[in-house]
């Protein structure tokens, strides 16, 4: 019997610390004398510890039995671990629970990050979106309940799909390794786990989930659904990419889904009234532009420099979405009729979503922008004419709901219903340090290299 | 030619459903519906009351408990049944195992979730 390799443990470090961290939670949870503010810093320590030892991860690909490494892996896992981060701080949990379920999302999504095998990538799905549905059904939404319910059928449904497309693989191939499965068989499992993909990632026509559950979470959860947990799904589904059998088969499928998702996100945005639904319809448009970079990687045969395309875009995803659904806590907004007059009311406030809404839009010189720019580019490369066209008229539709809002807030009288409630300190912060990040990453991409070298694909 | 046969296979498929269903019809003694052949055997005696009624839900949490901890048992047994080809790794690895889950039924004691009080 082979010991289990040192590497083995090597790339399990983070999700270690992570577990150590949910156990250590659980327990003083339980423990009657520990408050939960120290039961929240405690999965904040947590989660500084995995990104500590993310970073210490040695940088090469390893592929083993179960596990294997590489770049987009550990930097998309720095994605998620830093979008828990104000999830985290901000939420109000009664008990331990829901912090421990967060510590245990990330492991699961750790586990997709760096797993090698089908076996490994499910029992990372599971433990990534199980904590979900429940986290769902804790938000103080009224709707909570209905939406956690339909998550969990969703998402329940995605997973025996999956179940189904592992089973058809492994009868063409023998095996559950990332490989390609000849003959039918074959293509009908990974056609099968893509839409699993699909599903998680709220790619459309499996997206009739997620505008409802973004809608009905508290703010910072639904940022960290579409920060973190899109980062993964599309991680999910990067890591099916290479099984297609001649290899780029996955292409015209995924790149029109992606012009799809990104038309039908950004036409059904332009009527939303609740705030929270109409940056879910954003998400959903967004997850296109990521398929869009998923698919130019795979026509380029895993270009190193495709992937930090992926890359960046989750990466400023991360601040201009994740600081957008922040902005809604601090600023206490639920609809759109509630921003018409805000700048005149509160002009630091308005001013820091106008940032985060041009980053979204794709404004230069925002990292908005520069994520559009190089996932254009590399599609470009990969030849992808007509769905760049289709994207980029998706692009500019979505403008007029994001310049909409800001002329809303601008250009527009105060309504009939003023804002008089105002979220927690902390939030402003958050989404203070977001909207400059959106910035800054979108002035000086190469920031990128500091964190990892060679994370802007200069090596695979 | 396909489509006969496959209008053939569809009516002899169907024909051998209608004819499972009502084998017992077919061939079985006439039913009686009087007097209590309807009821449900209970021991011999008539029922006391309905059997369709509500549960009390305070038994739930032990339940899924229950199932949580028989799946574990069911990942234990073929480390057990393999215990010659074991070594001290597999054994460090199957001890946090056990761990775990003594932890999470220490927590599931300390929580409450063991009684069956409301």
């Amino acid at each position: 019997m082979n010991g289990i390799s040192s590497a083995f443990w090597d790339l399990l470090r983070p999700q270690a610390a992570l577990a150590v961290g949910a156990l250590a939670v659980l327990a003083a949870g339980a423990s009657r004398r520990v408050s939960t503010r120290v039961v929240k810093w405690l999965a904040l320590a947590a989660v500084a510890v995995a990104l500590l030892l993310l970073m210490t991860v040695r940088l090469q690909v390893v592929c083993l039995p179960l596990l294997r490494s590489d770049l987009l892996g550990s930097g998309l896992q720095a994605v998620f671990l830093s979008a828990a981060i104000p999830l985290l701080y901000l939420m109000e949990p009664a008990d331990e629970i829901p912090p421990a379920l967060v510590l245990g999302s990330l492991i699961g999504m750790g586990l997709i990050a760096v797993s090698g095998n089908l076996l490994m990538l499910f029992i990372g799905l599971e433990l990534m979106s199980v904590p979900a549905y429940l986290l769902v059904a804790r938000s103080r939404s009224p709707q909570a309940l209905e939406a956690s319910v339909k998550y969990f059928f969703a998402g329940g449904t995605a997973s025996a799909i999956y179940l189904m497309g592992m089973a058809l693989h492994f009868r063409a191939a023998g095996s559950l390794v990332l490989a390609p499965a000849p003959g039918p068989a074959g293509a009908a499992g990974l056609a099968l786990m893509a839409a699993a993909a699909f599903f998680k990632l709220g790619a459309v026509p499996m997206h009739f989930w997620l505008p409802d559950v973004y809608e009905a979470s508290d703010p910072e959860l639904a940022g960290f659904f579409s920060t973190g947990l899109k980062a993964a799904a599309v991680l999910f589904l990067a890591r099916l990419v290479p099984m297609a059998a001649p290899a780029g088969a996955l292409v015209p499928a995924l790149a029109w889904f992606a012009v799809l998702t990104i038309l039908f996100g950004a036409v059904v945005a332009l009527r939303q009234q609740n705030l929270q639904r109409l940056l879910a319809y954003s998400s959903i448009s967004h997850a296109g532009f990521m398929m869009l970079a998923v698919a130019a990687w795979a026509k380029q045969g895993l270009a190193a420099p495709a992937a930090g395309a992926l890359f960046f875009y989750l990466a400023a995803y991360l601040f201009m979405s994740g600081g957008a659904f922040l902005w809604l806590k601090a600023a206490g907004v639920r609809t759109r009729a509630e921003l018409l007059g805000l700048a005149k009311a509160r002009p630091g406030s308005a001013a820091v979503f106008a940032v985060l809404l041009l980053a979204l839009a794709g404004i230069p010189p925002t990292a908005g922008f520069a994520a559009k720019f190089l996932v254009f580019w590399e599609a470009f490369k990969a030849g992808l004419y007509v769905p760049l066209l289709l994207a980029g008229l998706g692009a500019l539709v979505s403008l007029g709901y994001y310049l909409g809002l800001i002329r809303d807030m601008y250009f527009d009288e105060a309504g009939p219903e003023p804002v008089k409630a105002v979220g927690p300190a902390p939030a402003r912060w958050f989404a203070l340090g977001c909207a400059a990040a959106s910035v800054l990453l979108g002035l000086t991409p190469w920031l990128m290299d500091w964190f990892r070298p060679g994370m802007l694909g200069l090596r695979p | 030619m396909n489509a006969l046969a496959l209008a053939l296979n569809f009516a002899a498929v169907a024909a051998i459903m209608l004819l499972l269903c009502n084998v017992g019809k077919l061939f079985g003694p006439t039913a009686r519906h009087e007097g209590d052949a309807e009821l449900p055997y209970e021991t011999g005696l008539p029922p006391m009351e309905e059997a369709g009624r509500g549960m009390s839900a305070l038994y739930w949490r032990f339940a899924v408990l229950f199932v949580v901890f028989d799946v574990d048992l069911a990942f234990l047994l073929p480390w057990a049944l393999n215990r010659s080809a074991l070594t001290g790794e597999s054994l460090a690895s199957v001890t946090v195992f056990v761990g775990l889950l003594l932890f999470m039924l220490g927590y599931f004691w300390r929580k409450g979730s063991l009684s069956c009080r409301p």
